[in-house]
């Protein structure tokens, strides 16, 4: 019956309790303290013609309700009540109110847990779930999760959106319904915020990218503010106009949120059981985050940077557990122009499952690109695609029933997209035909699986040239094969060139013979800019860039720019021709250069001593007399990294670090500018910094001096509530025996309050911090020792 | 977009005084002009005439005096904002920087565009909890009145707000009043003052 039939589902609980005179209470206790007020409410709407009672649950969750009753007391009363009304019920769940990190401090794990225990607890009871009013995607997908995997009943899921038709997170109705089909809800779609008609073209938008149900509750027009009162204005009689239009639209479930009465159900109660009219929807290959949506209906670039094979320092990055290596190649393959980026983290030794969890959250959490989950293990490929906010990309399957076996099944529960390489057991076939057969093959595993054909795109593998020359044409002809049967299509372009002069030539030129032969998306490196001109080019030739307009604008920003005006100097004075003259002037562009040549003068100890640190000492004392302002300052500090990185090249990895320091904003904290502008500034000075992020527990702290045995500890609070964090941790340090000297900063600190709360000095600026550490290196030298 | 005023706010929390060079505006133009793009500025209110009973505490009782009537108000420009500024500053964090003083420019000009269209031009600046030796746990009081968690905001446990672009405060109706540096966490040792120079607009 469900998407056949128009069902009529209840509407606004709190307004309507607000209208009984019970205003000033709790509704969720109102479950237990006035049942009977509830119940009329249910009974009102079940009488006014509601097919469906959403039980008075919306608040109820462990992480939102902090009352005086027991959660699990109140959640019984709630569904008890709305089955007085002789109705199907749902049970309604809200969002926790609590933001998900990195913005917020709630993590995926805990949101998780809240709505399971919500599942465990009413898991025979109901007859369904509706997770309402969400803004956050992710939040969404783990309460959808939660439900799916601890109940049997039907999930319907809406967001909620504003006037710009985005979420509060910025997701579009396009990435929400396309997400929530994915996770394989029984309706989605849209509820609160705004009026029927703000909400028509919401769910406009979605009806045309879902073949699911879509629900729609709207409250009853924009809310107004009098009397000290929010009230609903738009009448009954509108909004039942509005659900006429809906329905027909094609919308299959109707109901009201905010303001809409047992009256407004009444008068839409008429379309109950009204057939659904079918509606064409055509689904493409798209993939998406909470932000960006990708659809594969031309050429698409996916950047291949987040991969440590072959890149050391990525790999020892890794290994170590930092993360921000990992950003910052995803924010360059987005300013580079890519559409999409891989993320592999695949390491000998590491665990890759966790560190693949851990990087979808890091990663996602700074750039909106959708991400592109790379790896062999199924495991790893499941712990990326549960974490991730919106539609991923699954690299890969092959021909390989086993391989199959175990990627599609996460697939079709994540709602990913997957990749099929054309190739089996027996390797990867020579001929374009026989290559076609596999892809054959797998959309029809894939199909049987549940997995529409549009969720999947094929790889038809290239060998390289110079061992395998004539099957360069064969990988061409088997795109033609399968983009003609409509499908997206997907090729890692480099490996073409392995072994061969002048690779890059090589590259771009197959990238064009693939493109025209029905490439869809290109796993290349982002940053060559010649590859992707060539994609640019590729999209104006082929029409797919109207009037040009990127390719113009590709071209521009390619003119000659001046220096970065980070890398210049307000008052420059000093000669910007040497070493220490580029740090002075912020050049991070020639340091590593002329750190380098400076080396091959002299030993490179000398250079750090006779020329990093006096001009770092100049920074800091221009920056500390208004000389210098903090771009300027930072700038400076990048250089001078640049120059110690060189340097240490010469001397062996770790052997130029002038002392371990560990950093961290702690417990309560979440704003860390402060402490990565101090971490920016220690690196330059020759420290290697073990950065331990925001929101730190003093446990971790603890646990980080101890393994890592620094020089000094930086602590940073912003506030003065989280000073009393920062003086917990302090006696944490003091009692695990810390060591290391423990700094202080930050904006409501000084000598006074570092003194009360035991730190062992006060630091004003990130400058003061390394000259103090400077200040330690020094006096340790005196007597004898290196720290 | 005006980026003149922004300009001068963002240079005055880099540190800048006198004129800054024209590579570090134009540094500061692009960064107000992202800060723009990435920026959805939200906010809510409530207004009274006999201001909630928290307010009869000082500081606040002497900052209402001879108001009319007062405003709790919340206001954020979300999250996108900060989202870049966490990813440049593992690339760029000379930009990142920037780019976080611009942001913070814009929340408090649209703030004060915003209540100037609600409240008119008769009304004092934003008094935030934590000024004046208020208690910053006091915008718990602000939240629970104005629920600027329909807005995407949520108040953590230590009294900060998350998204980290976002302010909640109280505007007195009815008169003007200008900021000042009495009662400023930072007061101490603060640079812009030891410079005879002030961080705020002084704009009512």
């Amino acid at each position: 019956m469900l998407g056949k039939q128009l069902l009529i589902f209840d509407g606004g609980m709190g307004s309507e309790l607000e209208r009984a005179g019970l205003g000033d209470f709790d509704p969720m206790e109102l479950n237990l303290t006035h049942p009977e007020a509830v119940c009329a409410v249910h009974r009102a709407y079940a009488q006014a013609g509601a097919d469906v009672i959403t039980a008075n649950s919306f608040g109820l969750n462990a992480i939102k309700y902090r009352g005086k009753y027991a959660l699990e007391e109140l959640v019984l009363a709630a569904v008890r009540n709305a089955r007085s009304a002789g109705k199907p019920v749902y049970f309604d769940v809200g969002p926790t109110g609590a933001l998900l990190a990195p913005v917020g401090t709630l993590t995926f794990e805990e949101a998780y847990e809240a709505y399971a225990h919500l599942a465990r607890l009413t898991s025979g009871l109901v007859d369904g779930y509706i997770a309402e009013t969400f803004s956050d995607l992710l939040e969404l997908k783990a309460c959808i999760l939660a439900l799916k995997e601890h109940t049997d009943r039907p999930v319907f899921a809406t967001m909620t959106f504003d006037g710009t038709g985005r979420t509060l997170t910025g997701s579009t109705p396009e990435i929400a319904a396309l997400t929530l089909e994915g996770l394989g809800v029984d309706a989605l779609g849209v509820n609160c915020s705004l009026g029927p008609a703000e909400t028509f073209p919401v769910a406009e938008r979605m009806l045309a990218v879902t073949t699911l149900p879509v629900i729609v509750q709207p409250n009853r027009g924009l809310p107004v503010w009098r009397e000290g009162r929010t009230v609903y204005e738009l009448s009954d009689e509108v909004f039942a106009q509005w659900a006429r239009r809906f329905a027909r639209a094609g919308v299959a479930v109707l109901g009201g949120c905010c303001g809409t009465t047992p009256d407004t159900i009444r008068l839409i109660s008429s379309l109950a059981g009204a057939k659904v009219p079918p509606r064409r929807v055509r689904q493409g290959t798209a993939v998406c985050s909470a932000t960006r949506l990708v659809t594969f209906d031309g050429v698409r670039v996916c950047g291949e940077r987040m991969n440590p094979t072959g890149k050391p320092k990525l790999q020892s990055a890794l290994r170590a557990g930092d993360f921000d290596c990992l950003v910052a190649e995803a924010v360059r393959q987005e300013e580079a122009g890519a559409d999409l980026l891989d993320l592999n983290v695949g390491l000998p030794g590491i665990d890759e499952r966790a560190a693949m969890w851990r990087a979808v959250k890091i990663v996602q959490g700074s750039c909106p690109l959708p991400l592109q989950l790379d790896s062999s293990d199924a495991g790893t490929l499941e712990a990326g695609a549960r974490c991730y906010a919106g539609i991923p990309l699954l690299n890969s399957v092959n021909g390989e029933e086993a391989v199959m076996d175990r990627i599609f099944p996460i697939a079709k529960k994540y709602g990913a997209v997957v990749i099929g390489l054309t190739m089996d057991a027996k390797g990867v076939p020579r001929s374009a035909r026989e290559r076609a057969a596999i892809a054959r093959r797998i959309l029809a595993r894939a199909e049987e699986c549940g997995i529409p054909r549009h969720k999947v795109m094929i790889d038809t593998l290239v060998l390289t040239a110079s061992a395998e020359q004539a099957l360069v044409g064969e990988t061409l002809s088997a795109l033609v094969r399968v983009s003609a049967k409509g499908i997206a299509t997907a090729l890692g372009v480099s490996n073409v060139s392995f072994g061969l002069p002048m690779r890059p030539l090589l590259n771009r030129t197959f990238l064009a013979m693939a493109l025209q032969n029905g490439l869809t998306m290109p796993i290349l490196n982002p940053l060559d800019a010649e590859m992707m001109g060539t994609v640019r080019a590729f999209r104006v030739l082929s029409a797919q860039d109207a009037g040009a307009e990127e390719y113009i604008r590709m071209v521009c920003d390619a003119q000659p720019v001046p220096p970065a005006p980070s890398a210049v100097r307000a008052e420059s004075g000093e000669a910007a021709g040497d070493l220490s003259g580029c740090i002075l002037h912020g050049r991070v562009g020639d340091a590593a250069r002329l750190a380098e040549e400076e080396c091959s003068r002299r030993a490179p100890l000398e250079v750090v001593d006779r020329v990093l640190i006096p001009a770092l000492d100049t920074v800091g004392r221009d920056y500390a007399q208004g000389r210098l302002y903090l771009p300027q300052l930072i700038a400076a500090s990048e250089a001078a990294k640049a120059a110690f990185a060189a340097v240490e090249k010469r001397l062996g990895t770790g052997s130029a670090s002038r002392g371990k320091v560990v950093l961290a904003t702690v417990r309560g904290d979440v704003h860390d500018i402060g402490k990565n502008i101090v971490k920016v500034v220690a690196q330059s000075h020759g420290y290697t910094v073990i950065d331990l992020g925001k929101d730190v527990p003093k446990e971790r702290i603890v646990e980080a001096v101890q393994r890592e045995a620094p020089m000094a500890v930086g602590l940073s609070a912003l506030m003065t509530t989280t000073v009393r964090s920062m003086e917990e941790t302090i006696a944490a340090l003091r009692r695990a025996d810390c060591m290391a000297k423990i700094f202080v900063g930050g904006a409501v600190l000084n000598a006074q309050i570092a003194d009360r709360i035991g730190a062992d000095a006060y630091t004003a600026d990130a400058p003061s911090f390394a000259a103090a550490l400077d200040a330690m290196c020094a006096a340790t030298q005196t007597e004898g020792r290196r720290p | 977009m005006n980026y003149s005023d922004l300009r001068a706010a963002a240079c005055r929390y880099l540190g800048c005084r006198d004129a800054p060079a024209p590579q570090m505006l134009s540094m500061v133009d692009d960064g107000i002009a992202e800060a723009d793009r990435l920026s959805r500025f939200r906010a809510v209110a409530r207004t009274y005439t006999v201001p909630p009973a928290f307010l009869g505490r000082e500081p606040y009782a002497s900052f209402l005096a001879g108001c009319s009537g007062c405003a709790l108000v919340a206001m954020t420009l979300g999250a996108e904002g900060e989202r870049r500024v966490r990813a440049l500053m593992t690339l760029d964090p000379a930009r990142a920087v920037v780019l976080d003083a611009c942001l913070s420019a814009l929340i408090e000009r649209e703030g004060d565009a915003w209540e100037e269209r609600q409240f008119g031009s008769e009304r004092t600046y934003r008094f935030c909890p934590g000024y004046g030796g208020s208690d910053v746990m006091d915008n718990r009081l602000i939240f629970e009145a104005v629920r600027p968690e329909r807005i995407g905001m949520q108040l953590l446990p230590s009294g900060m707000m998350a998204p980290q672009k976002s302010m909640a405060g109280i505007v007195g109706l009815g008169r003007r009043g200008q900021k000042t540096c009495s009662g400023c966490m930072a007061a101490e040792g603060c640079r812009f003052r030891r410079e005879g120079r002030i961080c705020w607009e002084n704009n009512c």
